[in-house]
């Protein structure tokens, strides 16, 4: 015994390099435990004490729960009332809501902040009036300038084009149905 | 006795065994035989029939006479009678027809077209948009009810639904002739079936030119060709599938003629006096139509005069120049040709299936009757 002592405290120092003492420890809880306390005494002795004396507090605490006695029935509790039962989930779970929500909110806010054109002018800034003549370009990015007045001409011309194709085109589908309304009246009045 | 017995029991067994085989091989031939010549008979019957149905045809419409003797051989068929067959097909046969629009530049255009006679006489008719939303248009004898999305189910009167495939070309293609000559190009084969074709050239060479093909058997339309005047497919319709039944198909019976709303009557506008006249008109078109009128998307005034052959109608309006489009311009919408000239005061405008040529000689034609106080 003494021999494994001295043969622990060599293998801690690390003049002793064989691995019988390793399985030896392992195979041996008196060993495990003099590992264990030779360690806490060397880190006290060289005043790194941040290990304290251990104490084996898991082992008593089974200890105590085996002795405990078995309650048979349970402990009468608010979540089994009914209705308060189901209610108060609920509001537990309402409660994730809200945070959900509210972070939802914030998220929100934060986007509609983010979103919001930056003021790089005082607000006393006097409004020009813009060129005039009707519809500006709408982009966002105009590298070149366009003449406006042309831009609102193009499409006034491209609006009437569009009114004379439209015209014809419904004057076709008329035609049609014009003949034939007409010769349907004269039928009619044949008949009556 | 015995032996005789045992001699003649067995013989008479074999006798009638062999006798047995051939006499039923020969209730077997006399039954195939009688089956064909019952089978003959009644071939003999229904040839009788038809030649019965197409005889009271002939007596009902004697001038078709010719073409209901020739139509046993269609490659003696002249252009005009296969349009004369093309449009009687249209108007009696039970079919289904799906078909696809395609025109350069754009997606096709996929329709299904049904046609029916009922029982009482009745024709009924559906053409569908198949692609989107859909469109569908329904007659019955001569309304026609439209069925659009975003606007209110409504009913016309009209003898044929307004489709793709211009109606005069399909129920009175012979009224086209003071415009046009039909010409018959060959055989071809098309929507997997032997086809007729048949070239439109308008006489004038002023207008686009058509090619169709028919299905020999029926005589059905398969497929319709636009071209320019350079030979360019314009617009195409192509069948994909044709189907003729004997009965009308069952979608009909499902249609409740009660239910299709009340066709509107509408009255042609009264025509309006115009100080201008257009003095060139391609061979064959003639005016249907002429007003003062307001455009529905500008409100702009304008007078108009229309002018169809029957396959093709052309508008031309009239407007003051400092309310118009300001340029001359050219456009091509869709197989629209868009003209629109200025001279002085007057913006003249041209819009129709027509060649660019022709219709800058119907805007250049335009001449004032009097001297004008009116623009």
């Amino acid at each position: 015994m003494t021999e494994q002592q001295e043969k622990l405290s060599a293998f801690m120092d690390g003049e002793l390099n064989q691995t019988e003492i390793i399985d030896a420890i392992k195979h041996d809880p008196a060993l495990q435990a003099k590992w264990q306390r030779y360690h806490v005494i060397r880190s006290g002795l060289r005043k790194e004490a941040t290990v304290a004396p251990q104490l084996d507090l898991t082992a008593r605490v089974a200890a105590a729960l085996a002795d405990e006695p078995t309650v048979m029935a349970p402990r009468s509790r608010w979540e089994c009332i009914p209705l308060v039962g189901n209610v108060v989930p609920f509001a537990k779970q309402a409660g994730q809501f809200a945070v959900a929500a509210s972070v939802a909110a914030a998220v929100i806010v934060g986007v509609q902040y983010s979103n919001q054109p930056t003021q790089t002018e005082p607000f006393s800034t006097f409004a020009t009036v813009g060129p005039q003549g009707g519809l500006a370009p709408v982009s966002l990015e105009q590298t070149r300038t366009i003449p406006r007045d042309d831009m609102a001409v193009m499409l006034e011309k491209k609006r009437k084009i569009n009114a004379l194709i439209a015209d014809h085109e419904q004057q076709v589908k008329l035609k049609q149905a014009e003949e034939q309304s007409a010769a349907a009246e004269e039928q009619q009045g044949i008949d009556n | 006795m015995s032996i005789f017995c045992s001699l003649t029991r067995p013989a008479s067994i074999k006798l009638a065994v062999l006798f047995n085989q051939p006499a039923f091989l020969l209730i077997f031939c006399l039954f195939l035989f009688s089956s064909n010549v019952f089978a003959q008979q009644d071939n003999a019957a229904e040839n009788a029939d038809t030649e019965v149905t197409a005889s009271s045809d002939d007596e009902a419409n004697p001038s078709a006479q010719d073409e209901i003797e020739e139509s046993n051989e269609p490659n003696t068929l002249s252009a005009k009678q296969w349009l004369a067959r093309l449009t009687e097909a249209t108007r009696e046969l039970n079919y289904q027809v799906s078909f696809i629009l395609s025109r350069a530049g754009s997606e096709t255009i996929p329709y299904l077209w049904r046609h029916g006679v009922l029982e009482n006489g009745t024709t009924v008719e559906q053409l569908n948009l198949q692609n989107g939303p859909g469109r569908e248009l329904i007659r019955v004898d001569n309304v026609v009810s439209v069925f659009e999305p975003d606007v209110a189910p409504y009913s016309l009167y009209s003898e044929s639904i307004n489709g793709p495939i211009p109606s005069q070309l399909l129920y009175n293609p012979l009224a086209l002739t003071k415009s046009y000559k039909f010409i018959k190009v060959g055989r071809a084969r098309v929507s997997g079936r032997p086809a007729q074709q048949i070239r439109i050239v308008s006489l004038d060479n002023s207008r686009f030119s058509y090619q169709l093909w028919l299905d020999e058997a029926s005589g059905m339309l398969l497929k319709f060709n636009m071209l320019d005047l350079n030979g360019n497919l314009l617009e195409q319709i192509q069948v994909t599938s044709l189907n003729i039944h004997k009965e009308p198909h069952a979608y009909f019976a499902r249609v409740n003629q009660a239910t299709l709303p009340q066709p509107m009557v509408i009255t042609p506008s009264q025509p309006r006096k115009h100080n201008w006249e257009v003095d060139y008109m391609p061979r064959g078109m003639k005016e249907v139509k002429r007003d003062i009128r307001r455009l529905a998307l500008t409100g702009q005034i304008v007078e108009y005069k229309m002018f169809s052959d029957g396959l093709v109608d052309v508008s031309v309006y009239v407007q003051m120049a400092d309310d118009a489009i300001g340029a001359d311009m050219v456009l091509r919408h869709e197989v629209n040709t868009f003209l629109t000239l200025t001279d002085g005061q007057a913006q003249v405008t041209v819009v129709g299936e027509i060649p660019l040529n022709t219709a800058n000689a119907i805007a250049t034609s335009l001449s004032m009757n009097q001297p004008d106080n009116n623009g």
